[in-house]
């Protein structure tokens, strides 16, 4: 990485009292698949170099993609003048590094040793059989493949100097089924950084069986139901409930958790984790801003352990980081990886049992418009099944569910044991909500 | 961003192995972004988004790839890896690149955004959190974001088209959020347009928007909780039009229509909408957000008319996806930049003035919902089904509007709501979004006049009625 060695003289030379470079690359290749031809194959190259430099005791950001004689200038420059133009009163900070950082390898070199014959035959196999499956399938209208290898660095003037790198690989698949007049489709990624673990017929499956479980849907009556919300809805919704434990948000007094630190935030049977170290393609052993990162219960038995905080947020406060400082575009705010919502002892079937009638979400549509993260409040489209005598019943269509994130989580009545990690990093089991609205009829 | 002659070079190596179409395109965006937070300048920030994509086609299969790294040696390379992708003897030999001139339809202010000192845009971003935040004591925080960008885009392809364009575009955003009694409700705006500085200053009533979003957030905090079920829902103009975007505009895209996906494919020349329902998607409005001069495969934007007295009367078309449908392309392919492979995608798309007003359509609705505005959405090209969120809302009872309303989604179906369109008044205005699908997140125009839709599923937390 020796040239960089021109960027940081120059910023010196400028007058920038500290100054940090990210830079990152990474590779792709995907194909895809249509009626058992490669309709597109795709390859790339992404280059990043992210600059942050304090000048005058304030804080500025550049980032390009462009890479020349004249990047240097153009990234000192920008600093220079867009620190100038902050009027926030914000300590300015950039990290000197961690007494100790836990580095694992993650790499695996098997993704990309593997034959590309090999990954497509992979494809051709999930096609056929997913078409095979059942006549109601019309149409396999995706089927794709993507690896992605990406390396990263963090340098700055004070001499620290951190990298990581790591892969993964996915497969999509999706459907369109048809039944008489209606049109019902499901998809599923398989998503991992371990070869070992993709099984063709589960994938085609669960894919099958869930697609045609949707056919005769219904609307159910508009009230309150006991509801059992899957465990990818739950993580959807766990995203916008964690946001509200950034204390970039808490400071800010928009925070649905705020004054609630050693309190209940959930029901008692809610324990959430971030754990950052855990070896998988989402660890990671230093956050963006360089910090040590490590395990920690954020939720304990419904209790508030801690804030996320990055540098900043924990100075005002006066704590240390947690470690959760994640680059949104240039500027560093708040961001987790690898959440675990621990699981409970009952299977989802005996869930129901216990439940009787109510009704069991296994989608939720829109929550990026849908739910409020200032007021908590959502109202989304969604997709499931009536609970009926004890088990599940006939499909939901069209229907929304509506609540709030706060109350949802302080009325989770039981965690199922079908914990799954899902492809946004978060190790998520099923949950029974004492109550939520249901409009459908 | 390359010379004529490595653009020739590189389209050969890629029609190397079979290709019977290749294309580039460069680009070059300076961005700049001011956000304000509580009247205090929380950042700036400045970026450079560099690269190339290059695509070929083969029949119906496409191949693509990028980089950033502009050398010879590099976009050769990509060229040959690409072109790769099929095997076979060359079908195809580039003919010699024609400049093509383009019509300028955006970038006509004389007050071009990279001319704009930043002095002078905080100067407005002041003066916005200032009319928030001195609307009413409850108003606990204010943000203003104000995001600008000059995107140069250069494409080659083998039909020896080399078009050069510039993109210029500004947005602000602003939200106000109140709060009473330990609630929290917000509110947002965000104008903007492919245009200058002076789109802010003068086209536009900023400092009324910036009223009205205060007012609208401290509204919120005394609305009651939405009643659910079916019910008669009348949708305000304006940004109202996200219904018609997601439901119908993304069904109407030929990649969903060219492999059948969408439940429109074969409804073209058919009744889908009753006669008073007209819609048009035009990428040709001068300044408008969603415009633009030349598509992403540098062919002139368009203005398609949609739905013509409530028949479907035309898609929304790229190459690629017309191949498939045997169908000429329209000026509709769009990517958010040299990282996506080009699609069929809108730009500004709305339903046109129908013939009633506003006041005839709430006094003949007895009771149900008006959406005055709404928040954002998303759809199911596949199965058509669509939900958007109301930011707004009030009970109509007896023909007349009655209590405030919040929490509101509604849900249904595209092509059925479409048909149950049964009043459309004359007062269409548009609204700026960002749209997000397979090539990436664009600029569009959402619009409509105020409409009325017989019947949609309302989802709310305040029960049924």
């Amino acid at each position: 990485m020796a040239k960089f060695d021109t960027y940081f003289a120059l910023a010196k030379e400028k007058g920038i009292e500290v100054f940090e470079l990210y830079y990152s690359r990474a590779k792709s290749l995907s194909f895809k698949l249509y009626n058992a031809q490669i309709e597109g194959y795709k390859l790339s190259e992404d280059i990043s170099l992210y600059a942050r430099g304090i000048y005058k005791g304030k804080i500025g950001y550049a980032s390009t993609e462009k890479i020349s004689k004249e990047t240097a200038s153009f990234l000192v420059n920008e600093i220079i003048t867009n620190a100038g133009t902050v009027t926030k009163e914000e300590l300015a900070i950039i990290f000197k590094g961690s007494d100790k950082y836990k580095k694992k390898n993650i790499y695996n070199p098997a993704i990309a040793e593997l034959s590309i014959d090999a990954k497509k035959k992979n494809l051709f196999d999930i096609e056929r059989k997913l078409k095979a499956a059942d006549k109601r399938i019309a149409q396999v209208d995706a089927c794709s493949y993507q690896e992605r290898e990406s390396e990263a660095v963090l340098i700055n003037s004070y001499g620290l100097k951190l990298k990581r790198k790591s892969n993964y690989y996915y497969y999509y698949a999706s459907v369109l089924a048809i039944q008489g007049e209606e049109r019902k489709n499901e998809g599923d990624v398989h998503f991992s950084n371990d070869l070992t673990n993709l099984n063709i017929d589960t994938f085609v499956n669960d894919i099958t069986k869930k697609v045609l479980s949707k056919f005769n849907g219904t609307q159910c009556a508009s009230k309150d139901y006991k509801v059992v919300l899957d465990k990818e809805v739950v993580s959807d919704l766990l995203a916008a409930y964690l946001d509200s434990a950034s204390a970039e948000e808490v400071q800010k007094k928009t925070s649905l958790m705020i004054g609630k630190l050693n309190q209940l935030v959930a029901s008692k049977k809610v324990t959430i984790s971030e754990m950052p170290l855990k070896k998988n393609m989402f660890f990671t052993y230093f956050d963006d801003e360089g910090v040590a990162t490590y395990n920690k219960p954020i939720v304990k038995k419904g209790v508030l352990q801690t804030y996320f905080h990055n540098l900043n947020t924990a100075h005002t406060d006066g704590v240390q980081t947690t470690g959760n400082g994640y680059r949104s575009g240039g500027k560093i705010e708040i961001g987790f990886r690898n959440i675990v919502l621990k699981a409970g002892r009952k299977s989802l079937e005996d869930i129901f049992a216990q439940i009787g009638d109510g009704v069991y979400i296994t989608e939720v549509m829109g929550i990026h418009a849908s739910l409020n993260p200032t007021s908590g409040n959502f109202s989304l489209q969604a997709n499931g099944f009536m609970i009926e005598n004890g088990k599940r019943g006939v499909p939901l269509t069209l229907i929304t569910v509506a609540g709030n994130l706060m109350d949802l989580f302080m009325n989770v009545k039981e965690v199922a044991n079908d914990n799954k990690l899902l492809p946004n990093g978060y190790d998520i089991p099923s949950l029974w909500i004492k109550k939520l609205t249901i409009s459908g009829k | 961003m390359i010379s004529k002659t490595l653009a020739s070079a590189v389209l050969t190596e890629a029609t190397a192995f079979g290709a019977d179409f290749a294309e580039i395109y460069l680009e070059d965006t300076l961005t700049s972004s001011i956000s304000m937070e509580n009247g205090k300048i929380e950042e700036r920030g400045t970026g450079n988004g560099y690269g190339a994509g290059i695509r070929v086609l083969k029949g119906l299969q496409s191949a693509y790839g990028y980089t950033s790294d502009l050398s010879k040696k590099s976009l050769l390379k990509l060229a040959q890896d690409v072109g790769k992708a099929f095997s076979g003897p060359r079908v195809l030999t580039p003919p010699a690149l024609q400049k093509v001139k383009v019509k300028e339809i955006i970038n006509l202010s004389t007050q071009p955004m990279e001319t704009i000192s930043v002095t002078e845009k905080i100067k407005l971003l002041n003066m916005v959190n200032d009319t928030m935040s001195s609307y009413d004591k409850r108003i606990i925080r204010t943000n203003v974001y104000f995001n600008d960008m000059v995107k140069q885009v250069t494409i080659f392809n083998t039909l020896g088209r080399f078009v050069e364009d510039t993109r210029r575009r500004g947005r602000m955003y602003m939200i106000a959020v109140a709060a009473e009694n330990g609630k929290i409700e917000n509110f947002g705006e965000g104008p903007g347009a492919s245009d200058g500085f002076d789109f802010f200053t003068s086209k536009i009533k900023l400092k009324e928007m910036a009223t009205e979003t205060a007012k609208s957030a401290i509204g919120l905090l005394g609305a009651k909780e939405c009643p659910s079920g079916k019910m008669p829902v009348v949708i305000g103009n304006g940004f109202g039009g996200v219904i018609f975007h997601e439901a119908c505009g993304h069904p109407f895209e030929a990649s969903s229509i060219s492999k059948k996906l969408s439940v429109f494919w074969d409804k073209l020349g058919k009744q889908v909408a009753n006669p008073i329902v007209n819609a048009v998607d035009d990428g040709t409005i001068p300044y408008a957000w969603g415009s633009t001069n030349v598509d992403d495969e540098g062919f002139p934007a368009q203005k398609v008319q949609l739905i013509k007295n409530g028949v479907l009367n035309s898609f929304m078309i790229d190459q690629f996806n017309g191949r498939r449908m045997k169908a000429e392309h329209n000026g509709h392919s769009r990517r958010q930049n040299y990282k996506f492979e080009p699609t069929s995608r809108m730009t500004n798309t709305y339903i046109e003035n129908g013939p009633h007003t506003v006041d005839q359509i709430i006094s003949a609705t007895k009771y149900g919902l008006y959406a005055k505005k709404m928040g954002g959405g998303s759809v199911n090209p596949a199965t058509g089904e669509f939900n958007f969120t109301v930011s707004e809302g009030y009970m109509i009872r007896d023909g007349k509007i009655a209590e405030a309303v919040k929490g509101a989604a509604l849900v249904g179906k595209g092509d059925e709501t479409l048909s149950k369109i049964d009043m459309v008044a004359n007062d269409l205005a548009r609204a700026q979004g960002m749209c997000g699908a397979a090539s990436g997140s664009i600029p569009t125009d959402v619009g409509q006049p105020t409409i009325r839709v017989t019947e949609i599923t309302v989802g709310g937390r305040g029960g049924g009625q």
